[in-house]
């Protein structure tokens, strides 16, 4: 459909998001609230805030299969199977149906998306921790992959802007790996997970248990309760969808702030497949879009773009955007774009028993547990085998009538047994850091989705410097447990996971100091395409061994607040 | 504890927050390779075998001072959840082993079916089966064959690179009946209403989290 005056007119914003994830809900609230027009595009269907959440407030047998996979689905659900979690049914219809969209793996790659309003800020893990100053030098240092071209200073009031507005919960502890953020009160430990703490901080210098930094608010702020949002009730079942806006997405904090300045335009359905470049004015002009529903073809105009349609897509995005500026794919004269894919590496650490505290016990359903940050290849600790690090999520619970499965027995007695507290375990599970490498990548192949768009295809796998990490994920893990009083320990290194199984897609299309090793530079512009901003996990140059989430919102701030300001001296 | 059990003590780890119904899932989810088919099966239950199911199922939950097996209708719920979610070869190794149960009831007590032994019988008859459902896992869970699709050669999952396993799936064998039956009847129980309410503490939105809290006499694990 070719649009001329008038109609042109009405398709013309002065910007566009595409994406309404984490980092496309924070474009589009900064913006707005800057004062721009702007109008973001979500590929999938929409999902309202509270009344959309089908399976909130369900109770377990609410669901046929209490929440397990079935064959239908596990056929149509083929990648997320993979995860062990994300096709259950209390929450697969937030998650994307592999059938319907689906991709290539030259080798094995899980892509786990959220295509529908909000994105993956619904289903997200909400653990929300700052990057340290030597994450963002380590490349440099070590000699993986390209310089940051920012460094922790350039993020840090950033960081406070996004911490103060999403409400993350947890304890200040003063330490460089983990750097503290503005808190609303962490959750409580339980009274194994505070003996945890204490031992370990005593037998090993320089280790830390702290309780996870998720964003939960625990003490709204005035600006959180306007926008609709309560504390967290500790229901654990986040993936759902909250009913109190308790954790942050999209829906619970972003969309409602932009909506609030009257500028914002969502629309649904709209699958952005190409950024407009006009060769003439040397910039971007607008996208293309084609309805998931209907298939109509519509372009939209804009004076600034920015992609925010998750790692793999915006990708996707610039590799079909080519014209005579851009030949390879928009910013592509380095030919990195849908290289370098990084994750975090898991499925590997320990538990145990612990004995003791049989009188005390726990009330409610807290989702979140306690972290270990990052000890190897800190300070005075120095790894031969492998470079960077890892950190543990974990935590102590009460053995529940699930181990019934385990125990021998039947009848009266045994059920009697089984819904008595059982002893109390602890377990703790790595997140190891992975390294930028040109081979782990995704092309477009030849193959076409039902829309006529090429299907990804993926390449990528685990690198030797994560093998190695991972035996010392497992050894310390044991270590640390033992160390702590524990008995049966029991560790394990499960290497049969892909690489994708974190969630944590990065590096696509990163930020760097030239067009030769990077797509976009120091403010995420794309290089050559100035008024158009990169600011998902696509922009990562490096991965650290932290939850990424906060990191792609605090450079979405960044950006917008650059961008803005280019905009208002007419460089853009 | 094997890594299913230690899993099971981390599951809820991951991004910090699986709830127990997920949790569930991901330990024992449905082990289906060929989903199609299963999918589209109509396996179901003679008469005989519902009635049978049922009352195994108010052997292992028994009605007490709170309902049992029967209350929460885990018959019906074993029936449902082996069509839907498992496949033909584990749908028919469950058969087997009601038909199994049967024949040994003939045998071991003159010819009777299983519904007409005593209570006593019974219980014998399925510690019987428990024992040999034990010795089924422990069996099951010796060093796992790895079959290359493209050759056909086994290999030894201890040498076998972590990649090559994308072209090679594990054989896994069906889960042995009374495991199962077992399984699925603490499943289907404990998250019924009439199970999670009674015999477990069930609070649906318990509005704040308290780490340390001594336990009152008679407490109950909760029910999520």
């Amino acid at each position: 459909m070719n649009i001329q005056g008038k109609a042109k007119e009405q398709m013309t914003y002065d910007a566009i998001v595409v994406g309404s994830g984490i980092s496309g809900g924070w474009a589009a609230k900064e913006l707005c609230e800057k004062g721009l027009k702007v109008l973001m595009l979500e590929r999938g269907r929409d999902i309202k805030h509270i009344t959309g959440y089908e399976t909130a407030g369900k109770n377990p047998w609410d669901f046929p299969h209490r929440g397990k996979v079935d064959n239908m689905a596990r056929e149509e659900y083929w990648a997320n199977v993979r995860t062990g979690y994300t096709a259950n049914e209390e929450h697969r219809h937030h998650f994307e149906n592999d059938k319907a969209h689906p991709y290539l793996e030259k080798r094995s790659f899980d892509w786990i998306r959220g295509y529908h309003v909000g994105g993956r800020s619904l289903m997200w893990g909400r653990q929300s921790y700052r990057w340290n100053e030597k994450d963002f030098t380590a490349n440099i240092e070590d000699g993986h992959g390209i310089d940051w071209p920012i460094r922790y200073k350039d993020l840090a009031p950033w960081y406070s802007y996004v911490e103060t507005f999403i409400g993350v919960s947890g304890y200040k502890e003063g330490l460089d790996v983990l750097p503290d953020g503005n808190f609303q009160p962490g959750m409580e430990m339980n009274c194994v997970e505070k003996e945890v703490r204490n031992s370990v901080q005593k037998k090993f210098n320089g280790r830390h248990v702290t309780i996870g930094r998720t964003a939960h608010i625990t003490a709204p702020t005035q600006i959180q309760t306007e926008l609709g949002r309560v504390s967290c009730q500790y229901q654990n079942a986040c993936m759902r969808g909250c009913q109190f806006g308790a954790y942050f997405s999209t829906q619970s904090a972003t969309l409602p702030a932009a909506n609030k300045t009257g500028n914002l335009t969502l629309m649904a359905d709209k699958i952005v497949y190409q950024v407009i470049f006009d060769d003439e004015k040397g910039k971007a002009v607008g996208v293309k879009t084609i309805d998931q529903n209907t298939n109509e073809q519509m372009d939209f105009y804009s004076k600034i773009i920015f992609l925010n349609a998750s790692a793999i897509n915006s990708a996707w995005i610039m590799m079909q955007s080519k014209s005579k500026t851009h030949p390879n794919g928009l910013g592509n004269e380095s030919d990195q774009l849908g290289r370098n894919i990084m994750d975090h590496h898991l499925a590997v650490g320990a538990s145990g028993t612990f004995e003791g505290m049989e009188d005390m016990y726990y009330y409610g359903r807290r989702a979140n547990g306690v972290y270990i940050p990052r000890f190897t290849n800190w300070g005075s600790d120095k790894r031969k085998d492998f470079v960077r690090g890892f950190g543990y999520q974990g935590g102590a619970s009460r053995e529940g009538w699930g181990r019934g499965n385990y125990k021998e027995g039947f009848g009266a007695d045994f059920k009697e047994s089984i819904t008595t507290p059982g002893q109390w375990t602890f377990g703790i599970g790595g997140f190891g850091e992975t390294l930028p490498d040109e081979n782990n990548r995704f092309t477009l192949s030849a193959d076409k989705d039902k829309w006529g768009l090429p299907i990804v295809q993926f390449d990528a796998a685990w690198g030797d410097n994560a093998i190695k990490m991972r035996e010392a994920m497992q050894n310390e893990a044991a270590e640390m447990l033992e160390a702590a009083g524990l008995k049966n320990i029991n560790s394990y290194n499960d290497m049969s996971k892909n690489p994708g199984i974190g969630i944590h897609e990065m590096g696509t299309a990163r930020m760097g100091r030239d067009k030769k090793t990077s797509v976009l530079n120091a403010n995420n512009q794309v290089w050559g395409a100035s008024n158009v901003f990169v600011t998902d996990g696509a922009a990562m140059v490096s991965a650290s061994c932290v939850n990424p989430s906060l990191t792609y919102m605090a450079l979405t701030a960044r950006a917008a607040d650059f961008a803005v300001k280019e905009l208002k001296k007419m460089n853009i | 504890m094997n890594r299913r059990d230690a899993m099971q003590r981390v599951a809820f780890l991951m991004g910090g927050a699986l709830s127990a119904p997920t949790m569930i899932a991901m330990l024992e989810g449905c082990k289906s390779n060929t989903a199609t088919e299963a999918a589209t099966s109509g396996f179901s239950f003679s008469t005989d075998y519902k009635n049978l199911v049922s009352e195994i199922a108010e052997i292992i939950i028994p009605k007490t001072t709170t309902p049992g097996a029967k209350d929460a209708g885990v018959g019906p719920f074993i029936e449902m959840m082996l069509k839907d979610c498992y496949n033909e070869t584990q749908q028919e190794h469950f058969k087997k082993g009601l038909d199994n149960l049967e024949e040994t009831a003939k045998k071991d007590f003159g010819g009777k079916k299983f519904l007409e032994l005593t209570p006593e019988q019974q219980t014998t008859l399925l510690k019987k089966f428990e024992q040999m459902a034990m010795a089924e896992t422990k069996e099951n869970e010796q060093p796992k064959k790895i079959v290359d699709n493209e050759t056909g050669l086994v290999k030894d999952p201890k040498t076998a690179e972590p990649r090559e396993n994308e072209k090679a799936k594990k054989v896994v064998p069906p889960v042995p009946f009374f495991k199962l039956m077992k399984e699925l009847t603490l499943l289907g129980y404990f998250t019924s209403e009439a199970g999670a309410k009674n015999a477990l503490a069930y609070v649906a939105i318990p509005g704040r989290y308290e780490g340390c809290v001594k336990m009152t006499p008679g407490q109950k694990v909760w029910a999520l």
